[in-house]
């Protein structure tokens, strides 16, 4: 699945601590074009309530979430 | 007395005495008019009670202790410029009613002398203290943060300074001559006694009034509120949380 | 600027006026004592990050529309109209203090520049110009306590790895992560994640404490950003919670802003006094060692090992002693940074500052004399109950070659920790 999802930008934030993955994806989203992805991975699960509850309130969306060995794996989609 | 002095050295006292009386009031009445926020704004360590409390907040306000951490010679000044000016007023006084256990204690030549140098050494530590005061402002980062108004202030302090000590070490006019133009003034009556108004010196006496007087409009006006401020701003560094 | 958005902000002034704030307006004499009080401006040397020219700004806009001065002679006091070179420096000057109220400690007034710089934030949020990213994260903490019924099966999913660490530490398969427990004594309120929710475990776990956690983060970056609306709202997550389960305490964990924010500012802000009492986290570790509820290896460090004060736990919530306490149970060879307590530096991180990123390089800077601090001690552990300081001095430890461990107050004292298995 996650092969068919165009990434236009990688983020690691693995090791930083909530809500830091948050305010990475936050400081990163301007350098996507609208549409566009930014895949990051984290590590803190805080980020899985952080993550969509940001995307929620700022209008942009996670479209796929994954979790694979204590690791978590956002793709958020700008959407304005 | 001549029209200036009878507008800068009589009328103008009752003005000045009766707008820094009421503004001093209104701005009291404008801080007890704004209701207080609950948040309590209290650093810590705090006092153990309410009696501490008052105790510390004196010492904060008279001492500041904690300035001479981090500017041991502003300390120094400011602390000899308050002293200077609370020593000045004290020796004002004396033209309302004279010392008389002192003068006692000292005899008419001693009191003479004792008054030429207390008031002197307070003169010209006043001098010093304004200068450094105004020095200090001419650099940054102190001038950045500046605003006229400080420079107003200063400036006008300074005058009256330098009036005021000119009066003592260059002017004939003795005590007994002041309390006798107080007395016309508390009579209403503002008039200049013999001595006075043939000294050579009267311009500089008049003048010393006249800034004296504006200082005291001015005064419940400006930053200077701080002499009633300080104790607020101290008494809320430990406001209980 | 239009007048209408003039008007606007003016009356934000005219709203948030209370008798401290017109003291503080009143009586500053601008003897820039709090100069040197100030990291920021001791490590810059520039006039904006002066206490007093932040609070400055505000005072002359107050001058302006408040003052017989600022109607007939503004110059006097350089009194300002709001316009938006105004606001470009109030941005500047308002979200990078730190809030560390280290000038409030110095000034011969003891004026707040903090209390003064908040209504500089609500004015900025009125003009649209508060930080962007603070509310962001004051917007996400809120759309989650919204939304919590989404998210709960998640926190509670990941919180069972958690629970095995927890039981493989202590020795006991039955130890658990209560969540939402009805009854429970205490409630306990971590951060996001779980770094600071396994050591609070295994102490409550040891201490034989009836907890539960909290579902809700608590850091508030409503308080940050200076919307007090929003950060009653993030409080109140809590709070609720707190009544719903009808626990006797909150506990907040090693969060500076956290503790303050419930136990100084809710009850003003929500107009109501708690049900409950509110305990940091180090009075509550203190209190299990003194009572012998949890046991510690003395000098089970024995490397040189300092403590680096948050403001929000000293100056401005008066734990001097617990932390001490606690460090001396553990390190044999305390350090204490000079100076300390009351006049202990800001490490550069507080206020929301480690999430801002646009202050990153003034933050690096402005801790260089936490760096030299530290370095005066020769420690190699700093211990700092504070996240925001932690993220700080992660940050200056690497920019500054520092080669330090930055650890938590929990993670000292649970390392510690002496656990009969077999008793568990």
């Amino acid at each position: 699945m996650s092969d068919e999802i165009k990434v236009d930008l990688e983020l690691d934030v693995r090791k930083l601590l909530c809500p830091m993955p948050m305010v990475r994806v936050s400081q990163n989203i301007g350098k996507v074009p609208v549409g566009g992805v930014i895949r990051a991975v984290a590590t803190d699960p805080g980020s899985l309530a952080d993550i969509p509850s940001w995307a929620r309130t700022t209008g942009n969306e996670v479209i796929k979430t994954e979790r694979n060995d204590g690791e978590f794996v956002f793709y958020v989609k700008r959407v304005k | 007395m001549n029209w200036f002095s009878f507008l800068a050295a009589g009328v103008l006292v009752y003005i000045a005495v009766a707008v820094f009386l009421f503004g001093t009031g209104y701005r009291v009445f404008q801080w007890f008019r704004v209701p207080r926020s609950g948040i309590r704004l209290g650093i810590f360590p705090q006092p153990r009670n309410k009696g501490a409390r008052v105790l510390w907040m004196a010492r904060d306000s008279f001492f500041f202790p904690q300035v001479l951490d981090v500017d041991r010679w502003m300390w120094l000044f400011v602390i000899l410029l308050h002293l200077g000016g609370i020593a000045a007023f004290v020796g004002h006084l004396r033209i309302i009613q004279e010392f008389t256990p002192l003068v006692n204690a000292l005899g008419d030549e001693g009191m003479a002398q004792f008054a030429l140098w207390s008031g002197g050494t307070i003169g010209i530590i006043l001098l010093v203290t304004v200068l450094y005061l105004l020095f200090r402002r001419f650099k940054s980062p102190y001038k950045d943060l500046s605003t006229p108004e400080d420079y107003f202030l200063l400036v006008l302090i300074l005058v009256i300074i330098l009036l005021g000590n000119h009066l003592r070490f260059f002017g004939d006019i003795h005590v007994a001559d002041y309390r006798e133009y107080l007395q016309s003034l508390l009579a209403f009556r503002p008039a200049f006694p013999e001595a006075i108004a043939e000294s050579g010196t009267r311009w500089v006496l008049a003048s010393h009034v006249l800034t004296a007087n504006i200082l005291l409009i001015y005064f419940p006006f400006s930053k200077l509120v701080h002499f009633i401020g300080a104790f607020a701003g101290n008494l809320l560094r430990s406001e209980k949380q | 600027m239009n007048e209408t958005r003039e008007k606007t902000l003016v009356d934000i002034l005219d709203k948030k006026m209370n008798r401290q704030l017109l003291y503080y307006l009143d009586i500053c004499t601008r003897c820039s004592i709090c100069k040197d009080a100030c990291h920021q401006y001791v490590s810059t040397r520039d006039v904006l990050y002066l206490p007093a020219y932040r609070a400055e700004l505000i005072r002359r806009v107050y001058k302006k529309y408040f003052t017989g001065m600022g109607q007939f002679i503004p110059a006097l006091g350089e009194a300002r109209e709001i316009d938006d070179k105004l606001l470009d420096e109030l941005y500047q000057t308002t979200y990078a203090c730190t809030g560390c109220r280290r000038c409030m400690f110095y000034c011969p007034f003891s004026i707040d520049t903090t209390w003064i710089l908040s209504v500089a934030k609500a004015m900025l949020i009125a003009a649209g110009r508060g930080s962007q990213i603070l509310a962001e994260l004051s917007g996400a903490s809120i759309s989650k306590g919204e939304n919590i019924d989404l998210f709960k099966d998640i926190i509670i999913d990941t919180l069972k790895s958690t629970e095995k660490e927890l039981q493989e530490k202590v020795g006991d398969a039955k130890a658990n992560i209560p969540i939402g427990k009805e009854g429970a004594d205490t409630l306990y309120v971590a951060l996001a994640g779980t770094h600071t929710i396994l050591p609070a475990a295994i102490i409550f776990h040891q201490a034989r404490v009836n907890w539960t956690l909290s579902l809700f983060e608590a850091s508030n970056y409503g308080y940050f950003l200076g919307n007090v609306p929003q950060a009653k709202t993030i409080a109140q997550r809590i709070v609720d919670e707190a009544r719903r389960l009808k626990v006797k305490e909150v506990v907040i964990t090693e969060c500076g802003h956290a503790y303050r924010v419930m136990s100084h500012f809710y009850e003003t802000w929500a107009g109501e006094k708690h049900l409950f009492k509110v305990r940091s986290i180090l009075e509550v570790i203190a209190e299990y060692i003194r009572e012998g509820k949890i046991k510690l290896a003395r000098g089970h460090v024995s490397k040189p090992l300092t403590y680096h004060e948050p403001c929000q736990v000293g100056r401005n919530a008066g734990f001097y002693e617990e932390p001490r306490y606690i460090v001396r149970q553990v390190a044999s060879d305390f350090r204490e940074l000079t100076p300390n307590r009351e006049r202990n530096w800001c490490c550069g991180g507080g206020g929301g500052l480690v999430a801002e990123f646009e202050f990153d390089d003034l933050r690096i800077k402005t801790g260089e004399r936490k760096v030299q601090q530290i370095r005066e001690t020769g420690a190699e552990i700093v211990v700092s109950p504070c996240e925001n300081c932690r993220l700080q001095l992660d940050t200056l430890n690497e920019k500054y070659n520092m080669e330090i461990e930055i650890i938590s107050m929990m993670d000292l004292v649970v390392d510690a920790m002496v656990i009969d298995k077999a008793a568990n």
